[in-house]
């Protein structure tokens, strides 16, 4: 009986940490949002044209303020992303506030938004396009492979203080 | 110490029948080898681990020709670094004899011998001669901190590997100070531009680099063999056999296998192993000046700690337990960790162009080391 | 209590004295070396409490074995390489954040597990010399760690952003950036106290483990696990499975010791793939020590105390260093010598008391003996 109670505790207390971490999995997926201020040219043979200025407030903070041809950038946690945007069409014009809520798609990592097509209520297909970071092949040495580990140096000189390495072997 | 006469330990024929009477508990009975068959008792006398190691070489060495690698080369290079090695390795017998388990406190010795050779090049020796007073003023530093190292060691009997291998951290520590404080000045040694404390790596161009290698070297087609540093490694290991077959060794020997049998019989524990730690201590100390001198570096600071873990692997590989080592042992274990250490980065990179060597490396002596901590060992401690 | 009030108080300060030799040596040291370093207090106040926050509940892990009489685990870097795998996985998958922390130390669990009960089981087939046995089994798992992580990911785990592997389209880069998790378990929460920034949920989690710890002293399997550690075979008599207390005393160690790397990995805010868990366990081992801690006894205290003596001690060498014999490299070897002679001096102390204790115990029964051989 007691040994039943057991089990039958961890199989929750592990169904718990699943689903907690399943949970975690689908908050706490970060995505790196773009802002593009361009005018997008011929898109079902219409012109949308970039705003004088955009002020991007995400989360009480302004994040981007772009002019025309501009990219701005924000860092989002979670799938519903929300900002405020403070546009100026025209040089010295009355700025107008808008709220706009977007939903990020889960497995993209950089999201691009063209703001002028997503401002005139365009489609999805219109202002979205996915982020795609220029290869950049640094060459890195890996850290082991000395021949017998005769260099393996202690690292004294990290900064961080107690990361000090002791040569491996 | 008491000269028991009731017990005849001059006579090491018998001495030694009484010693095999002990580990033999731990071997399979015959029966059990009936049992078992030939070929799993086999495995288990041998061990399991070095079965899969030996096999590992042998692969390796089959590979060499079919990936195009150069065997000449390889052997040359298994020779030259059994060479550097196997003195270090030689030195973990005595301390293994008297029962004071691996010694994790290589450093210790090393450091001895780094004393040597620096304060050799120091006081102005070149050549031969500075390899010949490196040995001479290591010798004092071996005995004395050798010395009081197995006070210490003697002090805390059963826990001897933890301690030994926190004090050689602790020695190793110590003199990464004192190479930057000691009034070192020899220009080849010191840092170039503010002039004190010592480089971490030394060229031995011009001092010892080589000068046992190149005693009758021999040259056979693309192999080639330092024949001068082998016959000192044959010297020292026949010296070292040559004790263990005296009064003295035998008694080492016993002290080793039951310290309380021994004490019984009238031998003086402390003392004998006082002596084991000397000595593996100035063989430590002569074994770097070894390596030192087939490599052509001195290396300072952390490196004494780089050859601890190679070392004890070597020797375990090579059949030895943590209170059982031979020759053979020494021989058959450099042998086969210096054959894996070449032959695996270069026949691997070949084989599959990727060098997984250092990984292996890792895996195969610790988890031999490993293997040989967690057996039931036999003789009370 | 009645006997100790009649000793005179010198005596008992010598005593006092003589018990925490270490923590006192040490504060000596911290209090010679502080004016020499030349640190603002601010300075050392912030980097103290941002040291605890980070080291704390990995030197916490450590009371477990004690507990069980295992010694000093020094495998508590397996738990760390559990936590760096997790943590690997996490950063590839993009989870950010706390969730990605949160994510990190389940993850981590059965990884941690896993390496924890190996660890155990090797253990217990070498008794009598564990800490040495768990010394290796570290270097012998750091090898499988870089298999795994130099080969396998990439190759057979998959791993989405190039970003983080090598060049060569395997294993993963010396460094894996952690920006997106930095710190965001201490700046939640976190107070400011004139300049001085207090990582309130890091001190909160590190407060609910010692809660954990003192309660868990008190359950059935802490009690067992005590007389384990007390005796081997008197608990074996008293019907305890040694054997399995010691093995869950270890995979709880390791286990914690993950979650304990996840909180130091999102405070430093990188992973160094194959170095940052190399001296984990020796730095944590030696901070125990330092507060007062022997092999055989550690308390939450012990814990506290070391981490804030070692840590002000780490922090000021190398200046010190530097104010004595104008090289800071030599006060950066003293500090690694100190944390060295801690841990031999410990190790030392405690063999020696073990002797002493072992040859009295002898005498006691020799003495026995002939009492009763009198008595007839």
């Amino acid at each position: 009986m007691k040994t039943k109670r057991r089990v039958a505790f961890s199989l929750l207390l592990a169904l718990i940490l699943v689903a907690v971490a399943a949970a975690m999995m689908v908050i706490g997926r970060g995505h790196t949002v773009y802002f593009d201020n361009k005018t997008l040219e011929d898109y079902q043979g219409q012109t949308y044209k970039a705003a004088n200025k955009i002020v991007v407030t995400v989360k009480g903070e302004e994040v981007a303020k772009l002019g025309p041809r501009e990219r701005g950038m924000s860092i989002w946690i979670g799938q519903d992303f929300k900002m405020v945007l403070e546009i100026t069409q025209e040089k010295g014009g009355e700025s107008e506030i808008r709220e706009i809520d977007l939903k990020l798609p889960y497995n993209v990592d950089g999201i691009v938004v063209n703001l002028p097509a997503l401002l005139a209520g365009l489609p999805e297909e219109a202002w979205f396009s996915e982020f795609v970071p220029a290869e950049t092949e640094a060459p890195e040495e890996e850290v082991t492979g000395d021949e017998f580990g005769l260099d393996g140096g202690m690292g004294l000189e990290d900064e961080l203080g107690l990361e000090d390495g002791l040569g491996d072997i | 110490m008491s000269e028991k006469k009731d017990y005849n330990y001059n006579s090491p024929s018998k001495f030694n029948d009484e010693m095999k009477t002990i580990p033999a508990a731990r071997r399979p009975t015959e029966l059990e080898k009936a049992r078992l068959g030939t070929m799993t008792a086999m495995v288990s006398s041998f061990g399991l681990p070095r079965i899969i190691i030996s096999g590992f070489l042998l692969v390796l060495f089959i590979l060499t020709p079919v990936v195009g690698v150069d065997l000449p080369t390889q052997i040359t290079n298994i020779i030259n670094r059994f060479s550097w090695n196997a003195v270090l390795v030689l030195a973990m017998v005595p301390m293994i004899h008297a029962g004071c388990g691996l010694n994790f406190g290589l450093p210790l010795a090393i450091i001895c011998g780094l004393l040597g050779g620096t304060l050799s090049i120091q006081l102005g020796f070149t050549g031969a001669m500075s390899f010949l007073m490196a040995v001479l003023i290591a010798t004092p530093f071996a005995v004395i901190l050798g010395g009081g190292y197995g006070l210490l060691l003697n002090r805390i009997k059963g826990g001897e590997m933890m301690i030994a291998t926190y004090v050689g951290f602790s020695v190793m520590s110590f003199f990464c100070m004192m190479w930057l404080l000691l009034p070192y000045s020899s220009p080849t040694m010191v840092y170039g531009l503010s002039g004190n404390g010592l480089r971490p790596t030394i060229s031995l161009d011009g001092f010892y680099n080589q000068v046992l290698a190149e005693v009758l070297h021999i040259k056979i087609g693309n192999i080639e063999i330092p024949t001068g540093s082998l016959l000192v490694f044959a010297l020292l290991a026949f010296l070292m056999w040559a004790f263990l077959h005296t009064k003295t060794g035998t008694a080492m020997t016993a002290v080793g296998s039951n310290a309380a049998f021994a004490r019984a019989a009238g031998i003086n524990v402390d003392r004998t192993r006082m002596l084991s730690v000397i000595m593996s201590t100035w063989l430590g100390a002569m074994g770097i000046l070894m390596y030192q001198q087939g490599f052509g570096f001195i290396q300072l600071y952390n490196a004494p700690n780089n050859l601890t873990m190679p070392t004890v692997a070597a020797i375990l590989i090579g059949g030895a337990s943590v209170n059982k080592a031979s020759i053979p042992n020494v021989i058959i274990g450099t042998i086969l960790f210096q054959g894996i250490v070449t032959m695996t980065p270069t026949v691997m990179n070949s084989a599959i162009h990727m060098d997984m060597s250092e990984v292996i490396r890792i895996i195969a002596s610790q988890g031999m080391i490993l293997y040989a901590l967690t057996r039931k060992t036999e003789g009370a401690k | 209590m009645k006997e100790k009030k009649n000793i005179p108080a010198g005596k008992r300060i010598l005593e006092l004295v003589r018990n925490n030799a270490v923590p006192i040596m040490f504060i000596i040291i911290c209090a010679v070396f502080i004016p020499m370093a030349g640190f603002s207090p601010s300075y050392l106040l912030n980097e103290i409490i941002t040291r605890m926050g980070r080291n704390l509940f990995l030197v916490l892990c450590l009371l477990f074995p004690i507990m069980a009489g295992m010694g000093l685990n020094f495998a508590m870097t397996l738990g760390a390489m559990g936590a760096e795998i997790a943590v690997i996985l996490v950063a590839d998958w993009q989870i950010w954040g706390i969730p990605g922390v949160v994510l990190s130390m389940i993850l981590s669990i059965p990884f941690s597990a896993f390496l924890g009960f190996i660890c155990g089981t090797l253990q217990n087939m070498a008794k009598g010399r564990e800490m040495i046995t768990s010394y290796i089994i570290n270097f012998f798992i750091n090898g499988w760690y870089q298999l795994i992580v130099l080969y396998v990911m990439g190759a057979v785990i998959p791993i989405i952003h190039a970003s983080i592997m090598l060049p060569r389209g395997y294993g993963i880069r010396n460094t894996v950036s952690l920006l997106n998790m930095r710190q965001c378990l201490d700046d939640l929460l976190a107070i400011r106290v004139s300049g001085v920034k207090i990582p309130v949920l890091t001190f909160l989690l590190v407060g609910v483990f010692c809660l954990f710890i003192i309660w868990f002293r008190r359950t059935k399997l802490g009690q067992d696990m005590r007389a384990v550690g007390q005796d081997l075979e008197v608990a074996k008599a008293a019907g305890i499975n040694v054997d399995r207390t010691r093995i869950i005393s270890v995979v709880m160690s390791t286990v914690c010791a993950g979650f304990g790397m996840v909180i130091y990995l999102q405070n430093i805010g990188n992973l160094p793939t194959y170095t940052g868990h190399a001296q984990i366990g020796m730095f944590c081992i030696a901070a125990l020590l330092v507060g007062g801690a022997s092999v055989e006894k550690a308390s939450i205290g012990n814990a506290f105390l070391g981490v804030i003596l070692f840590h002000l001690m780490f922090i000021v060498a190398p200046g010190a260093g530097a104010f004595i014999t104008g090289d800071s490299m030599v006060g950066e070897y003293f500090r690694v010598f100190l944390s060295y002679g801690v841990i031999t001096l410990a190790l030392i102390m405690y063999e020696a008391k073990k002797r002493m204790v072992k040859s009295k115990a002898g005498q006691m029964l020799a003495n026995a003996q002939k009492e009763e051989e009198a008595a007839r």
